[in-house]
């Protein structure tokens, strides 16, 4: 079975979030011209609305390595959110061939009160696995995660640092080929890093295409070749990683 | 996954094209039924975690019930035992089955939230799921109906397959009424408390601890009633006894109407759900 060509597009995607409960009449005005979050207005059926994303248009190709940059609330995280499939576009269109996986938040589908494999169990349903997969790499994530008979016992007895290795251990067992991350992949102790970024780097390499938002220039240089700064909900032009200078002087 | 391997989205395109994902929602829930089976499985263990007999407890507390209740109620009303009290156990479990899945149908979307604003998973897979809670529940209870079928010699008249027919039926309807107030619930966080005044209400209403024979037949305090079609349908059976006919059309229709409404709200605040919450 010949694999599908991988790609991402993205045309004119505007997202707007209505906020319910809250009105932001008052503090509109004062709101409108701050450099954090998106842009605050009122629909036609009264709830505030925040325009998180306006516009937006790019797409890659198989071997593009996306690094998002960008204040914070300026629109990384609904950007990875809207390429997962979770927020819906008010206008504009998305279409992502390939199989996704989004590692946007550790603690996804994470019982604190189940036992380690358990949670690998549960999370790689999650990610779309089957149970015959799950089973099938147990063992790796397993190893992986270097937790060894932590395995059995609840997550809650974890450290930060041990349950962030399972995540990271599950979430990254999946075969996809579109990999959203935000940032969160520098977990673990100085041992695990570098594993993880052994693992992360053969993950991405299998994967065809990566978006990663990140603060961190010295990670987006490593793991990406492309790089778009995000403001205010609106998008610069996908350049080339060795330019990410000039993107960030135009802050 | 032939689901996950292309992926669509795109801003509104008129109310046919709502519906059309909304559809495709359902169908994928569908094909990923295994994981609303494996969330609902994980939240009845996870919920009885490190407790010996787990759902169980629920199932005792009910039998202590039927048993309190039967045999006071019996004497109260003047009916013999052996028939109040497989009748009163009956309408515990699954008047327990209707609250529990219409009450947790709140909590659906809201509990999900999480998961819901990080994946493309079909919205209707935490519907099953909640549905999916509720049966395995029900299959726990299962012991306090087998019992009183056994102890009261019911299984001579019980006609277990029409009383299948019922509970198809009253799911059938509860799945619906479920993904209503969990939309409602996203959107109104007033509803969750709306709807277990309603509950509370309805358990006094419907004849679950007493028996509507002083009424008339069709009184329309019972034929108003969705919860005394849904449970005489499934009750009546058990019982060796014959649920009247309007009943089954009643939750026919409700049925379909209902799907049709809610599925209907579905389409439209589809997209908008995930910011309710």
């Amino acid at each position: 079975m010949k694999p599908p060509e991988v790609s991402i597009a993205v045309t004119d995607l505007s997202l707007r979030f209505p906020v319910y409960g809250v009105d932001a009449k008052s503090l509109k005005k004062n709101l409108a011209r701050v450099t954090v979050g998106g842009r605050l207005g009122s629909s036609n059926t009264g709830a505030t609305e925040v325009t998180a994303l306006s516009n937006i248009s790019f797409s890659l190709r198989p071997g593009d390595r996306l690094g998002l940059i960008g204040h914070n609330g300026s629109g990384k995280t609904t950007l990875l959110r809207a390429l997962s499939g979770a927020y819906e576009p008010d206008e504009g269109q998305i279409e992502v061939r390939g199989r996704i996986a989004a590692l946007l938040d550790l603690s996804l589908g994470i019982d604190p009160s189940a036992t380690g494999v358990d949670n690998i169990r549960l999370r790689g349903r999650i990610a779309g696995m089957s149970t015959k997969e799950i089973e099938d790499k147990m063992d790796e994530i397993a190893t992986f995660s270097g937790l060894g008979p932590f395995l059995a016992m609840p997550m809650k007895t974890y450290s930060a640092g041990m349950q962030a290795r399972l995540a990271f251990a599950v979430a990254t067992a999946v075969e996809a080929d579109v990999l959203l991350m935000d940032e969160w992949i520098s977990v673990g102790d100085s041992e695990f890093k570098q594993l993880a970024h052994r693992r992360l780097l053969n993950l991405v390499e299998r994967a065809g295409i990566l978006v990663l938002a990140s603060h961190d220039t010295e990670l987006l240089r490593l793991y990406c070749n492309k790089v778009m700064r995000m403001e205010g909900g609106i998008a610069s032009e996908v350049k080339d990683i060795r330019r990410i200078d000039e993107l960030l002087a135009a802050a | 996954m032939e689901s996950a391997q292309h992926m669509l989205r795109t801003g509104r395109r008129g109310t046919l094209f709502e519906f059309s994902m909304a559809l495709r929602d359902l169908i994928t829930s569908w094909h990923r039924r295994g994981l609303a089976w494996s969330l609902a499985w994980h939240d009845v263990v996870s919920r009885y975690r490190g407790s010996i007999l787990g759902p169980f407890w629920i199932t005792i507390s009910m039998g202590l019930m039927v048993l309190g209740i039967g045999l006071l109620y019996a004497r109260l009303f003047g009916i013999s035992v052996a028939e109040f009290m497989p009748y009163v156990a009956m309408g515990i479990v699954f008047f327990g089955l209707m609250s529990g899945t219409i009450n947790e149908g709140c909590d659906t979307f809201v509990h999900a939230a999480n998961m819901l604003s990080q994946t493309a998973l079909p919205m209707f897979t935490f519907v099953w799921r909640t549905v999916l809670r509720n049966l395995i529940n029900l299959a726990h209870h299962a012991v306090i109906i087998i019992s009183v079928i056994v102890i009261f010699g019911l299984w001579r008249v019980a006609d277990p397959l029409l009383a299948l027919g019922g509970l198809l039926l009253t799911v059938l309807n509860l799945s619906w009424i479920s993904l209503l107030v969990g939309i409602a619930s996203a959107r109104f966080r007033d509803i969750p408390q709306f709807v277990m005044s309603v509950m509370q209400f309805a358990i006094f209403m419907t004849p679950v601890f007493w028996k509507p024979d002083a009424f008339p037949d069709r009184h329309a305090f019972l034929t108003l009633n969705p919860f005394y079609h849904m449970l005489t349908t499934i009750r009546a059976p058990l019982l060796g006894e014959q649920a009247d006919g309007l009943s089954y059309i009643v939750l026919a229709i409700a049925a379909v109407l209902g799907w049709a409404l809610t599925f209907s709200v579905f389409a439209v605040t589809r997209r908008r759900i995930v910011h309710y919450l």
